[in-house]
């Protein structure tokens, strides 16, 4: 008859190896044992990771912008990202707040161009995938919103007029345009402004990010790898499963951009100084009403505005008060501060203001999507972990995506 | 002498909305569709199918809808995620003809389960149709 063996029994059987080797080998056991259950996602979980690729997504070319895509235009764009002469004072370009070396930004808070902003300058990766674009989405198209700074003083300010004289007389802007667009600059300033941010967006277009472990390792989950899969850091693992369950992130950083591409209100302060409120959505929606740079207008090179429907149907609400751009997170590692002005300073102020937002603040209208999370130190340190693995390991910079086209002689 | 000359159109009317009201139940697929759901109200019972099919998360989708019941004078298209008490970002815009029509401009912004909202107004009154949908 067998007995069972006793943990005494067993520690007797092991006489002779070392008790620290085999109390390495049991937690190893253990460890592989809780990752491998960290790794049993339901078909809900599964079937929510899944919709967050394959990355990059197919593109095509923009249809409201003739340039959208066309290497000269990309040449002509970067040239004019890089120029501060777009601006009044002749010292402030784009890339004073949108800084390739900063992952297209600029470190602050609230931004600073001639005079600081009220709104933090994000990113520029992926814009390609967006819907709306700015923190209130007052423009629908990149190249709109390529020509918002350039018409607001505190920012660049160089206006239609001052952006179509520079062009003209400068012998390599003027050549620029004309390889880029097929034509000389002509005399119509509105024309060659908007022109202007057509370039620029053929050039932000290809400002793409590359795979990231988290790529990895949802492409092994795709097609069943478990080595892939195993790969990815366990606290990942656990800040993921935060992210597409108990914290209902998921339902705003949707897809493979990690954004569903409209507004939120996040429970963050949306005063600029005492006195005043920043509208958000409210106030974007009214801009675009108003701006003559739409897909409805003119200056959309698409005559059938296969996509304006957004602008021809979006609806502004009382609860648009207080909203802004739900941003997608790839790369958010290296995109600090965050948020609409910039009021938390890292990935973790992120997570613990989400753990302990003041649902009382919100201005839900009765919504019910954001919820106190209240996560313990550990989860907050998870979700963390799963957010730094949307960032590339090896970012690829501007100058390295440029074309290589030279401008102009 | 003039209530008794109304009385019989009036109640010719009324009669023909029950009568109507009693076809909604019994509304066969519109010819030529092939897809596409139906939803049973107590006045009128709808055929609904989207454009494209299934619809999409995050992606202007448009309707085409037919009612059969009484006559109908106006139609409201809307979405509304009842899990998260929120509705579209977007106004639908509905182009009716006789019992039949469309709405465009539709998108659900987030995934999960969405009621799609017929709200028909009408002589005979007025009744919400909802659809329970899963964008994908």
């Amino acid at each position: 008859m067998k007995r069972r063996r006793t943990g005494a029994s067993v520690a007797a059987g092991l006489s002779g190896i070392p008790i620290a080797f085999c109390l390495l080998v049991g937690l190893g056991v253990l460890s592989g044992i809780a990752a491998a259950a960290a790794l049993d996602f339901t078909a809900e979980e599964k079937r929510r990771i899944l919709r967050h690729g394959p990355w990059p997504p197919a593109s095509r070319p923009d249809p409201s912008n003739r340039v959208s895509g066309q290497p000269a235009a990309i040449t002509f764009g970067r040239a004019l990202f890089f120029d501060p002469r777009l601006s009044i004072s002749g010292a402030v370009s784009c890339a004073t707040c949108h800084s390739p070396d900063r992952a297209w930004t600029d470190g602050l808070a609230r931004s600073r161009g001639h005079r600081t902003v009220d709104r933090n300058a994000p990113s520029l990766f992926n814009l390609r995938f967006n819907r709306w674009f700015g923190w209130d989405g007052a423009q629908d198209s990149l190249w709109a919103q390529n020509l918002r700074p350039l018409l607001d003083a505190r920012e660049m300010g160089v206006g239609p007029d001052g952006a179509a004289r520079l062009v003209r007389s400068d012998r390599r802007l003027s050549c620029g345009y004309r390889r880029a667009f097929g034509e000389a600059p002509g005399a119509d300033d509105a024309r060659i402004f908007v022109d202007l941010g057509k370039a620029l967006a053929a050039f932000l277009e290809i400002q793409v990010t590359g795979r990231t472990p988290f790529d990895d390792f949802r492409d092994a989950l795709a097609r069943d790898d478990a080595a892939g899969r195993t790969r990815y850091p366990a606290a990942a693992v656990r800040g993921l499963r935060l992210f597409v369950g108990r914290g209902n992130c998921f339902f705003c950083h949707f897809g493979p951009a990690f954004t569903n591409g409209e507004f939120a209100d996040a429970g963050v302060p949306h005063f600029v100084e005492p006195g005043r409120v920043d509208p958000g959505r409210h106030g974007g929606i009214r801009k675009l009403r108003k701006s003559p740079y739409t897909l409805l207008g003119r200056f959309n090179d698409d005559a059938e505005r296969s996509t304006a429907a957004k602008t021809r149907y979006v609806d502004l609400r009382q609860s648009n008060f207080g909203e802004f751009r739900v941003p997608g997170l790839r790369n958010v590692a290296l995109t600090a501060p965050y948020m609409h002005a910039g009021s938390l300073a890292t990935l973790a102020d992120v997570a613990h203001h989400y753990s302990t937002i003041d649902e009382e603040r919100l201005h839900a209208g009765g919504e019910r999507i954001l919820r106190r999370l209240d996560l313990s130190a550990g989860e907050q340190a998870d979700l963390v972990a799963f957010l730094e693995t949307l960032t590339e390991k090896e970012p690829l910079h501007e100058p390295v995506r440029k074309t290589g086209t030279a401008l102009c002689p | 002498m003039a209530r008794r000359r109304l009385r019989g159109p009036a109640l010719a009317a009324t009669l023909a909305l029950v009568l109507a009201a009693g076809q909604a139940a019994a509304c066969d697929r519109p010819q030529g569709w092939t897809g596409g759901a139906r939803i049973a109200g107590k006045l009128w019972t709808a055929w609904w199918r989207s454009e494209p099919a299934p619809i999409p998360v995050g992606a202007h989708f448009s309707i085409r809808f037919h009612l059969c019941g009484p006559p109908v004078g106006r139609v409201r298209v809307r979405g509304w995620m009842p899990d998260h008490r929120h509705g579209m970002n977007y106004r639908p815009a509905v182009t009716l003809n006789g019992l039949s029509g469309t709405a465009e401009g539709l998108l659900f912004h987030m995934p999960g389960r969405w009621q799609l909202i017929l709200d028909v107004r009408g002589a005979a009154g007025r009744e919400k149709l909802i659809a329970e949908t899963v964008p994908e």
